[in-house]
């Protein structure tokens, strides 16, 4: 009756897999049994992470990649022979007040956290049709998304405009791609202890404030957020598709 | 345990469940078991409780069952504040009478109002009292509700009515419980197969409704929907809470 998160003998793609969620994603998701290929800009990160799956005894491939670069990331899908599962992860944020954002962060963000989203989903969505038996098998796409895809926040126009629209893009592509049995869903968490907030939790006055948003009263941890993503990518949720799994400690409840 | 990804494991945690003997609730019953939680199960039919006992006892947990009906208040509270271990809701008891709007009958709505809104709302209000005066560190909350508490259905006005309520109530618990680490989630299913729904299945026009709302060309499972409150019920989903697991093919992504 329960079933578990397996994932053996699949394929999983990470994007910015170097640090943070992206990295806590494809160590997950090896250790549920998936092979992960891994990118990110820093070969050095990708290392470490390599060196970590293999010490799990879990298997890793990695490229250097930016995925804003639309034929880097398609060098890499020739490479790989096999594409089950996509975690859409690489993304930044700039927070700004919205009178005084500068037309070079909002382009930045966009570009990384919607047209490279764009860019990366329908390549390896491309890849995935492909396979004979996909039907069959099945596959899944996560989108790392946020609860700031869901609700507004002080200083985060952009990044809310991005991520709603992560969200749009996830439910048009669940649609489209449920024929071929691929699900598309995004993960929304709160403030994660990554590398990226811990830099935003030194003010302190920020971080009082933001807590005080979260009823359950924490931050959430790297690994509540991969075990939501694996289980997305997981058969556990093969009925899921075109929706969210919200990590927020409650915030986007109130 | 991994370094980032949450085994989802029940052992050592009890588990209440309503409407436990039939469809989703025997099957969540069982998931929470083979998860290695204990279970206790709330129903109307002896025989089924008992023939559950022997299902669950197989799993090698605890199994203690109440005959009961959800809306009898008094003999409810009378068991639910006498339990000694208590950790997981899954608040599971509803039913449904589909008519159209203009011909719903006073006596169908207030069933359907009674069952799937006051009991539910009174059975979690009793259990999260008895999970606090236990002093549990956490505890968690599942509130089956559907696809018809997001959106609307055809003959499903005084269903979508409750469940609606259901999901509002949710997030309100969830705000309200979560200074205790007690989480409340909901999940939201298509129209499952099950012993109540064969009926409509049974019907080719509401099938091909179901089929034509469906991108995932499958019909949802008990066992899909029991897996994603085994997840909620465990640690590895301690930051979801005041959310919904939509369960459902799709449907509402369109």
């Amino acid at each position: 009756m329960f079933k578990k998160i397996n994932l053996k003998g699949k394929t999983a793609l990470v994007t910015g897999a170097g640090k943070g969620l992206g990295k806590a994603c494809a160590i997950a998701l090896a250790e549920a049994g998936a092979k992960v290929i891994i990118l990110s800009r820093t070969k050095s990160d990708l290392d470490k992470v390599n060196k970590i799956i293999k010490k799990t005894k879990g298997s890793s491939q990695s490229f250097v990649c930016d995925v804003t670069e639309p034929e880097e990331f398609k060098k890499v899908l020739k490479k790989i022979s096999q594409l089950d599962i996509l975690v859409n992860n690489a993304g930044n944020n700039r927070p700004e007040h919205f009178t005084k954002v500068k037309q070079e962060s909002m382009e930045y963000l966009t570009d990384l956290n919607m047209k490279a989203a764009f860019n990366v989903a329908q390549q390896s969505s491309k890849k995935m049709v492909k396979a004979k038996n996909r039907k069959k098998i099945g596959g899944s796409i996560i989108h790392m998304s946020s609860q700031l895809g869901k609700v507004g926040c002080e200083g985060r126009n952009v990044y809310n405009m991005n991520k709603f629209g992560v969200e749009g893009l996830a439910r048009g592509m669940a649609v489209e791609l449920a024929p071929y049995n691929i699900r598309v869903n995004t993960v929304c968490p709160t403030f994660v202890e990554t590398p990226m907030v811990k830099k935003f939790f030194k003010n302190k006055k920020f971080k009082n404030k933001m807590l005080k948003n979260i009823p359950l009263g924490r931050v959430a941890k790297e690994s509540d957020v991969a075990t939501a993503v694996a289980f997305l990518a997981a058969e556990s949720s093969e009925m899921i598709t075109g929706t969210s799994l919200v990590v927020d400690g409650g915030w986007t409840a109130q | 345990m991994g370094i980032f990804l949450k085994e989802i494991n029940l052992k050592g945690k009890t588990a209440l469940i309503t409407g436990a003997t039939k469809g989703l609730g025997r099957g969540t019953a069982q998931a929470i078991a083979e998860a290695g939680g204990n279970i206790i199960a709330i129903g109307r039919n002896q025989s089924e409780l008992n023939s559950l006992a022997k299902v669950i006892k197989k799993l090698k947990v605890e199994y203690t069952s109440f005959n009961c009906d959800v809306n009898d208040y008094n003999r409810m509270k009378d068991f639910i504040t006498k339990l000694k271990k208590l950790d997981i809701l899954v608040n599971n008891a509803g039913t449904n009478i589909p008519e159209s709007f203009l011909n719903v009958k006073k006596s169908s709505m207030e069933k359907i109002l009674n069952v799937n809104t006051k009991a539910v709302f009174n059975v979690a209000q009793l259990c999260a009292n008895q999970i606090i005066k236990l002093k549990k560190k956490q505890g968690s909350i599942i509130n089956i509700s559907s696809i018809f508490g997001l959106v609307a259905g055809q003959k499903r006005t005084v269903y979508s009515m409750t469940k609606f309520g259901v999901e509002g109530l949710t997030k309100g618990m969830a705000l309200d419980l979560a200074r205790y680490n007690i989480r409340v989630n909901s999940v939201c299913p298509n129209i499952v197969l099950t012993p109540r729904t064969k009926k409509y299945f049974a019907d080719k026009k509401y099938n091909k409704y179901i089929k034509e709302n469906t991108p995932i060309n499958k019909v949802v499972t008990i066992s899909d929907v029991a897996t994603s409150v085994t997840f909620l019920a465990s640690e590895a989903a301690s930051m979801i809470t005041g959310t919904s697991i939509t369960i459902d093919g799709g449907w509402t992504s369109k």
